[in-house]
Order: structure tokens, then C-alpha cells, then sequence
């Protein structure tokens, strides 16, 4: 009986052990090949959780390359690019990019192994492809086909709309089409897709599948509508999706351009940001406000104020308590072809006696240094995906296009606050505010005051002093707009008795209420003039 | 006797499922020669600007294997009472890796970060320079810092300021005696 208990936990604990390593997944190897222009060579390649490795050191020296280790880990050197990877992160990193890898590397025997995803984000920063074939274990390297258009896509659901934005590298030629699960982008070129297939948890899009030269769209229901539209600089496809009375047959028409108050220049749509929303409540005060309350009902006020006072259009980027992504709201903004974009929001800082209000627009420094840093590396950049610095620099530069103006806007917002509010005056400032990166349009972020200080927390709720950050506010608005359409010469000059007087005694149209419905779909062009 | 083989069969299929699969971090970590010194911190003064405090502490002689442990140290926060911590109490950091040409990514973590951390931008900026200014001025070496949230690029890290490009030393947020 004992021999026999004593088996049976043998053998129990020999099955748990093969079931444990196969849950870790028990590596298998073997010999692949690397294939490059000047022929093919040995690799060792690892399967493990589904998962294929290859060696780094091997692949890098039929590149002609090495592998090299130091205290933090390895770095790989090939025709003079250097690429580094550590253990358990699967970010590898190349100058100041990072290498995305679906699992960090592994070692074996000392020896580093690689995801083979390593070597074609590493490769393709250098304007080659690089694949791997599961089935005759052929890791191929080959210069990138040049009419390859990159797409990378980003998916969100902003106020009952789902979004599909897909980047490319280059402006491409494509077709939207209807079919019955969904819709299908038809590309003239090749792509270069960012995956082959993803799953969404979202109210209409179920999957995305790339397939050759086509993104096919599965939709989660039939009755889900759509419009398509392009974006410039960097060239953007997007897709706006939402619950429609019936199906739309045959193809997706390009939306137009949503209505504007005027087309004439100056300054006719206002964007107002209230910062934060749903469960990213902000900065909370010692009392227990929520910096996502104020703003939104700062802004609410705000909108209502200029609509009245200047007779444009205003927008809110939201007019509840709901999350929207920083992107999307400027992208809002952009999508309105709005002509000042303001983002609101409340102070913390960890002194408690931190008091008064701060205005920012979008810091130069850093832009500046990459730019310079695009033009040195011209070439190298130019071929590459569309994460790219480039194209990461050329996002920054459509706000830098409006640097002096939106400096202008901060520094008359900042005036009125200061004298109007009674909070103390922190000046105009400068600082990479992702909300403000690639708004094309004059744009600003307010602190308002410091809601972790128990008085401002207190100042901050109360209607009184919330009307006097709306008047002030309103008022630099007003006096922005004013002195800019001056500028261009839409509105002759005022008399110097009346310089700062209200835009109602310098503008016709009736006072508009504040539209805050859910953006329209629309075709924004690059402005480049201001 | 067949007691003790069985025993030592189960303990061997024990060992076998439990071997750690990743061996690389023991393979790349060199041994570094340590030594004390004095570096500096930055945290912020009860004039919201950055200002210095200086400690002693042992570091490995080799730039890239120091500059994790003094950013692990800042985040021990001031000794000072007369300096305020910037990042959250709970923030960890996972690893700081020097790179040619002088940027530095640090990667970040902690309960704080993860769920996203509610404060205000002045308190974003400050922390993100008390990093930058803290690096950058006690290794040479160190030009840019970029910083990473849980191993991956984050937005922000309270909701205002990109973390897409690498920061460089701002030292107008330095008190002028810490500069």
C-alpha cells in the first residue's frame, strides 16, 4: 500500500512538473537560415511559448556586425547603427527610440537570444525588411521596397464616435469600400502594416485584419455607419464610425468640410479644453476637489461668456464627465478648424502655500534641437517608419508654425487673469504640453491657481470667482481676437479710447449660443498662414 | 531505500519544473568597483524651485552602473525639512540605462504612476527636472534624460507633460545656489 502511495506521488509530481514547464514552455531549437543579398548563412533560432528567438550574436555577424555585453546589458552594432536590449524589458533601444519586442529577450547558455522582431525594428530604421518564415525558418533581410508605405493605427471612442487614425509614411492612394462585415481600405501600394491581425474592445470595431495591400474592418454590427476622411501633415486616413439608422451600401464617401461660421480670415471657432475627466480627476485639493469639476465648469461658463461676447463658434472638448485622450483633443480642435485652442486646468504643487495662475503655450527648446537634428540626418530619417523622429518632429512643427501667436494669446491671458483675478501672477511659461503638441492653430493651457492650496481650493469653487476667471479670460480672448484680426486687416484699427474695449463694440454677428455637440466629421487642411 | 530514491526522484522533478528560465540578468551584471562620494539631489524648496542637497554614498565607479542608484536615492526623497519630495513616496525605479551620446532613459514604476498620478502640472514638471537636474549633474556623461513608465513610453506622467522626447536640464527651475 505504501509502494503504492509513494508511486502515486511520484508520479503526480512528474506530471506537475511536465505541466509546469510546458505552461513555461520548454524550448525547442534548430538550425534556420539568415538570408541576405550576398547569400545565405546558419542561424540558431529557439521556439519557446510560440514565441521565436535567434540568436543575436550569430545574426549580427552574418550582417557583418557584433554583439557586445556590459554592465546593463547587450549592444548590437550593425554598418554602424548601434541598437542595446537588457534583460527582462522587451524594449530594446535605438538612439532615443525604442525597439518594440512582443517578449524580452532570453539567454541561453550565456548566449543572447533575441525575438526575431528585435532585428526588424532594428533593421528597418535602416531601410530594410526583415521577415521570418515559420515554415522554411528563413530569416530574409532585403532593402525595404521603396513605394512601401508605412501605416501605423490608433484606435479610439470619443463621445459615441470610434476613431481609426492610420498614420502613413508617405501620402498613398486608397479606396474605402463597404462590404457586408464591415469596410476596406484598398491601398495602391504596398504596406508596410504594423500587424497582421488585432482584436478591439470597442462599441463597433471588433478586428482589424492587414492583408496585402488592404485593411479590412470587422465591424460589430451592421448598422454601424461611417465617414472617411484625410488628414495632412503627417498624411493621416481617418475613419469615424458610429451607430447609423440603416447601413450605408456600396462605398464610403469622403466627408466635407463641416460648416463654419465664416471662411473669411480671423478668428471665428474657439476650442475650449477642460482638462482631465471621468476617472482621471486631475490634481485634488486638501478638501477633496477634484480639478476635473472646476475646469469643466470653469469651461462651460467660458464657452457660453464668448460665444456671447465675441460671436464665434465655441467648442468644448467635452461637456460631461467622460474621459478624452489628450490627442483627441486636439485633434477636436483641428477637426473644427478651430482658430485658438484653450486648455484649462488647476495647479498642485507639493509647497502648500503655492498660489497664482500660469499660462503656457508649446515649449521651442526641445522642437528646436530635433529640428536641427532632422536636417543633419536627412536622409537616414526620410526612410524611415513613420514613428520616426521626423515625423514626430514634423508633428511638433505644426504647432511651432503658431508659436508666436500662441505666445500672444498666453501673454493676453496671463494679463487679465493676473489683474483681474487677485491671484498672484507665476508669468507665461513654456513647457512641452502633450495637449498642445500638433494643434494647428494659436494655443494655450491656463492654470488657473493652485488647487492644493486650502485658500485657492476654497477660491476655486466659489461662482464668484469662477465668473471673475471667466470675464478675465473672455476678455483676453476678445482682445487677442481684436488685436490679431487688426493685424491681418480684417478689423480696421481701433481708437485708442477703445483699444480694450469688449469685441461686441467692434463685431456685428448676434451673439451664437456655445455649440458643444460631438465633433463632425470633417477634412482639415494644414494652414500655413497666419 | 525505495523511500529515499522516490523522495529524491520527487525533489529532482521539483527542481526540474521550477529551474528559472531567464539566466541573462546574472550574465550581464559586471562587477563594478564601488566607492564613496558626494552627489547631489534636487527636490523642491519652499520657493517651488529646485534646490540641492548633497550626500555621501557609495557608488560603482562606472557611470552606467551608477546612475541607477543615485535616481534610486532620490526617490528615497529629502533628509532636509526644508525640501519637499516631488515624485510619489511609492515610485520605484526599475532601471537607468546610459546610452552613446549621453541619454539616459529611466524607467519608472510603482502603485502611484501605474494607476495614474493626480496632480497638477507645476508638481509634473518639477519632478521630471528633479530627475533630469539630479542625473545630469552628477554624471558628465549624461546629457538627455527620457523616462519610461512600467518598461514602455508613457504619454505623461500626470496627464500634462509629453514624455516622447528626452529632457535636458532646465536651470531656470534651479534655485541659483543649487545651479
Amino acid at each position: 500500500m505504501k509502494r503504492l502511495l509513494s508511486l502515486g506521488v511520484l508520479v503526480l509530481l512528474t506530471v506537475a512538473s511536465i505541466v509546469v514547464a510546458q505552461t513555461a514552455g520548454t524550448p525547442s531549437s534548430g538550425q534556420g537560415t539568415l538570408r541576405t543579398a550576398s547569400g545565405d548563412r546558419p542561424i540558431t533560432y529557439v521556439i519557446q511559448s510560440g514565441q521565436t528567438y535567434v540568436s543575436a550574436t550569430e545574426v549580427a555577424q552574418g550582417l557583418g556586425g557584433s554583439v557586445e555585453s556590459d554592465s546593463n546589458g547587450f549592444k548590437v552594432t550593425v554598418s554602424g547603427s548601434v541598437a542595446a536590449f537588457g534583460p527582462d524589458s522587451r524594449y530594446g533601444v535605438i538612439r532615443d527610440d525604442l525597439i518594440e519586442m512582443p517578449v524580452p529577450p532570453i539567454a541561453i547558455e550565456g548566449r543572447p537570444y533575441v525575438p526575431w522582431q528585435f532585428f526588424q525594428g532594428f533593421l528597418g530604421r535602416s531601410a530594410q525588411d526583415v521577415t521570418w518564415d515559420a515554415n522554411t525558418r528563413v530569416l530574409a533581410v532585403r532593402p525595404q521596397q521603396r513605394d512601401a508605405v508605412g501605416v501605423q493605427v490608433s484606435v479610439a471612442n470619443v463621445q459615441g464616435i470610434s476613431k481609426i487614425v492610420l498614420t502613413l509614411s508617405a501620402s498613398a492612394e486608397y479606396a474605402v469600400a463597404k462590404e457586408p462585415s464591415g469596410y476596406v481600405v484598398r491601398f495602391r501600394s504596398p504596406l508596410r502594416a504594423p500587424f497582421g491581425e488585432q482584436t478591439y474592445e470597442d462599441p463597433y470595431i471588433a478586428k482589424l485584419t492587414f492583408i496585402a495591400n488592404e485593411l479590412r474592418i470587422q465591424l460589430t454590427s451592421p448598422d454601424v455607419v461611417g465617414d472617411a476622411y484625410q488628414l495632412e501633415n503627417p498624411p493621416r486616413i481617418v475613419l469615424d464610425l458610429r451607430k447609423g439608422a440603416a447601413p450605408v451600401p456600396g462605398a464610403l464617401q469622403p466627408s466635407g468640410v463641416p460648416p463654419r461660421p465664416q471662411d473669411a480670415p480671423g478668428i471665428h471657432t474657439i476650442v475650449i479644453d477642460p482638462g482631465h475627466g471621468g476617472k482621471e480627476v486631475g490634481a485634488v485639493g486638501p478638501g477633496g476637489l477634484y480639478e476635473k469639476d472646476v475646469t469643466l465648469a470653469v469651461s462651460q461658463k467660458l464657452a457660453a461668456s464668448l460665444a456671447a461676447k465675441t460671436g464665434a463658434r465655441v467648442v468644448l472638448t467635452r461637456e460631461d464627465d467622460s474621459i478624452v485622450s489628450l490627442d483627441q483633443r486636439t485633434a477636436i480642435a483641428n477637426q473644427y478648424k478651430a482658430d485658438l485652442f484653450l486648455s484649462v486646468h488647476m495647479n498642485a504643487a507639493v509647497a502648500p502655500n503655492a498660489k497664482g495662475s500660469e499660462t503656457y503655450y508649446l515649449s521651442l527648446e526641445a522642437s528646436d534641437e530635433l529640428a536641427k537634428k532632422a536636417a543633419e540626418t536627412e536622409n537616414a530619417a526620410a526612410a524611415a517608419d513613420p514613428a520616426s523622429d521626423l515625423k514626430l518632429i514634423l508633428w511638433d512643427l505644426a504647432q511651432q508654425a503658431y508659436i508666436g501667436e500662441s505666445s500672444r494669446f498666453a501673454q493676453a491671458i496671463q494679463e487679465e487673469m493676473s489683474s483681474a483675478t487677485g491671484v498672484g501672477n507665476r508669468g507665461v511659461k513654456q513647457a512641452p504640453f502633450k495637449v498642445l503638441v500638433g494643434a494647428t492653430m494659436p494655443a494655450a493651457l491656463v492654470e488657473v491657481g493652485f488647487i492644493s492650496n486650502p485658500e485657492e481650493e476654497a477660491k476655486l469653487q466659489s461662482a464668484a470667482f469662477q465668473a471673475a476667471i471667466v470675464d478675465a479670460i473672455t476678455r483676453a480672448v476678445t482682445r487677442y481676437k481684436t488685436d490679431y484680426e487688426t493685424r491681418i486687416g480684417v478689423t480696421p484699427p481701433p481708437a485708442p479710447a477703445t483699444a480694450t474695449a469688449p469685441a461686441t463694440s467692434t463685431q456685428a454677428p448676434a451673439p451664437a449660443p456655445a455649440q458643444t455637440q460631438t465633433p463632425a466629421p470633417a477634412t482639415p487642411q494644414t494652414r500655413t498662414e497666419r | 531505500m525505495k523511500r529515499v530514491a522516490v523522495f529524491a526522484l520527487a525533489v529532482l522533478a521539483l527542481a526540474g519544473a521550477c529551474k528559472k528560465k531567464n539566466e541573462l540578468a546574472a550574465n550581464i551584471n559586471a562587477a563594478n568597483k564601488v566607492s564613496n562620494r558626494v552627489a547631489r539631489f534636487y527636490y523642491e524648496s519652499g520657493d517651488m524651485q529646485l534646490i540641492a542637497e548633497s550626500r555621501n554614498i557609495a557608488l560603482p565607479e562606472n557611470p552606467a552602473a551608477a546612475i541607477p542608484v543615485v535616481a534610486r536615492e532620490l526617490m528615497k526623497g529629502p533628509a532636509g525639512k526644508t525640501a519637499f519630495r516631488l515624485f510619489p513616496p511609492d515610485t520605484l525605479v526599475r532601471g537607468a540605462y546610459l546610452l552613446p551620446g549621453g541619454n539616459v532613459i529611466v524607467d519608472l514604476g510603482g502603485p502611484t504612476l501605474q494607476k495614474g498620478w493626480e496632480t497638477g502640472s507645476h508638481t509634473e514638471i518639477m519632478a521630471i527636472h528633479s530627475l533630469v537636474q539630479t542625473i545630469t549633474s552628477n554624471f558628465s556623461d549624461a546629457r538627455r534624460v527620457r523616462v519610461l513608465v512600467n518598461g514602455s513610453p508613457a504619454e505623461t506622467l500626470a496627464g500634462h507633460i509629453s514624455l516622447a522626447r528626452p529632457f535636458g536640464p532646465d536651470t531656470s527651475l534651479v534655485e541659483p545656489r543649487s545651479r
